[in-house]
């Protein structure tokens, strides 16, 4: 027997923002499976299982805060599960919900993801300073820092290329009511003055800390059959990790992400995901990892990622293939949610229902994300057609 | 902070070269409760006790953001009485740091008069002997508290006033 067909049927988000000190976590991620549920058409009482997914508890502080959400997702009763896979954690989490579905166990399951950064200071959170390694005290940013220098080095791109990502990304989310930042004014030149924050990254070219919260609706085909709204059919999901650090290991392109893109398309049946993708969410939390997941994805040849951006193709308005229409990473990052948003902004693509940042005709759609050091991968492929 | 150096305090080295080293995470958080926690822990320090009422009828003290059973979000609020019952205890023998009292007292669940739960709080007795499952017991307030739990000193019995 083979797996059940599934589609996102609901999508909804929190307003991202830096401090939604109006909530608490709970009515954070509430919010968002209201949005969802709604946009399903259903009631918490059609759901049959819950899976919630976040970043490092160590984040906000609280352990295992999937027990205290239960209530807050109407959970009593019923399955809930908790993923974490990292930063990767909503898109892993929308696939766990999927495949609990695709297995024929439940037929009405609702993902959610979320993170409320204010509570805590993510950044310190991650840098630990463990005994036996060396303290740099630096962040995310701290840590990819060097990745992208590589990657400048060995595909010589123009400097300017993290700029122009950021400067489009930040652009795209002022068409985006959910987004974090609203910043309409940024021009290649501003962009390129603005500080040097972890070198060579700058500051426009990284990432916001926000509070938010993402949850989807996932239905078998005959459900979703039965609902009137539209859907996005997932097509194709593929999950791969590999360790943080070991000899030889590419940094700038890991192997589990290119062993996870292969099987996303040879799962989709896509031969040339360019020309056969209408629209891309990554994640790409400093603007440099655009080019650099575009190589990893397979959408160009190693070193040549960056020159889709200097084309243009990745542009929302006129390009052949918009990547993060919403504004992406770069405009919200509430982490543990952040893959889950970019795994429903693509369901929504397909869906017709992302307003005014809607790629027209997008038929197939990209939803990725990724975690820890480059080293946990999630992805999947969304349409419009049943598959 | 981390001791960095390989000889400072609560280092262990083996012959083996293994070795044990300190890690103290110390790290600052924030708490945003909300509106629902919010009401409870302010008015606490108005004196006041805020409970949150389901569409089923029952009355939450701690208010719950969301009915526990069927997910409704409870937004319905009723005050309740400053004394009530107590419904379980344990004795606290040996208290410390951070507790209440400096002296062996109760912990006791209280179910406060107009309440459907009950919430947890220490009780002001010495001895094993002056609690017991039944007792009627009253806040005591703290004076000019901050908003929060410690707008309560502790739970008080209530005595008759002399008149039985």
């Amino acid at each position: 027997m083979g797996a059940v067909r599934c589609a996102v049927v609901g999508v909804g988000q929190t307003h991202h923002t830096s401090c939604r000190a109006d909530v608490s976590i709970a009515g954070l991620v509430r919010e968002a499976a209201d949005r969802a549920l709604a946009d399903a058409g259903m009631t918490m009482d059609d759901i049959d299982a819950v899976v919630i997914g976040k970043a490092p508890d160590m984040l906000e502080g609280v352990m295992m805060p999937e027990l205290w959400l239960a209530e807050a997702l109407a959970a009593a009763g019923k399955p809930v599960f908790r993923v974490h896979t990292a930063g990767s954690v909503g898109g892993s989490t929308a696939i766990v919900a999927a495949q609990h579905v695709m297995s024929g166990v439940h037929k009405r399951v609702l993902a959610v993801a979320f993170e409320k950064q204010s509570d805590g200071n993510a950044m310190w959170a991650l840098s630990v300073p463990v005994p036996f390694s060396m303290p740099v005290h630096a962040g995310a940013g701290g840590y990819f820092a060097p990745h992208v220098r590589a990657y400048i080095r060995r595909s010589e791109a123009p400097g300017y290329i993290g700029a122009m990502v950021a400067v489009k990304d930040r652009t795209n989310a002022c068409a985006n009511p959910y987004a974090h930042l609203h910043e309409p004014d940024w021009t290649l030149e501003a962009a390129m003055e603005s500080p040097m924050l972890w070198d060579p990254i700058r500051f426009v070219e990284t990432c916001p800390s926000s509070d938010g919260a993402a949850a989807l609706v996932i239905a078998a085909e005959d459900v979703a059959d039965a609902l009137p709204g539209p859907k996005a059919w997932i097509r194709a999901t593929s999950m791969r990790s590999e360790p943080t650090m070991f000899a030889g290991r590419n940094q700038v392109s890991p192997q589990a992400g290119k062993d996870c893109s292969a099987e996303l398309w040879r799962k989709a049946g896509i031969t040339d995901p360019l020309r056969e993708v209408d629209v891309a969410e990554i994640y790409v939390p400093f603007s440099w990892f655009e080019p650099m997941w575009l190589e990893n994805l397979g959408f160009a040849e190693r070193n040549e990622g960056w020159r889709l951006v200097e084309d243009g193709v990745t542009d929302l308005r006129g390009g052949s293939l918009p990547i993060n229409p919403s504004g992406g990473v770069l405009s919200s990052n509430p982490i543990g949610a952040s893959g889950m948003i970019r795994f429903g902004e693509a369901a929504m693509q397909v869906m017709g229902n992302a307003g005014d940042h809607q790629v027209d005709g997008a038929r197939t759609a990209v939803g990725h994300a990724y975690g820890g050091g480059s080293q946990f991968f999630a992805m999947w492929v969304v349409g419009a057609e049943k598959p | 902070m981390t001791d960095e150096t390989a000889d400072g305090p609560g280092y262990a080295i083996a012959e083996d070269g293994s070795f044990t080293a300190p890690l103290t995470l110390a790290y600052p958080y924030a708490r945003t409760v909300g509106p629902t926690y919010g009401t409870f822990l302010t008015g606490l320090a108005a004196g006041k006790v805020h409970a949150t009422v389901s569409a089923d009828g029952t009355v939450f003290v701690p208010p719950a953001e969301f009915h526990a059973s069927t997910g409704e979000a409870l937004t319905q609020w009723v005050e309740v009485a400053s004394e009530g019952e107590v419904v379980s205890w344990s004795w606290e023998s040996a208290p410390g740091n951070a507790q209440p009292f400096d002296r062996p007292f109760a912990w006791v669940l209280v179910c406060l008069d107009g309440a459907g739960t009950s919430m947890l709080h220490a009780l002001d007795v010495t001895d094993p002997s002056e609690v017991r499952t039944g007792m009627r017991v009253r806040v005591r307030w703290a004076a000019d508290a901050e908003p929060g739990i410690g707008a309560i000193t502790c739970f008080e019995p209530v005595t008759t006033g002399g008149a039985s």
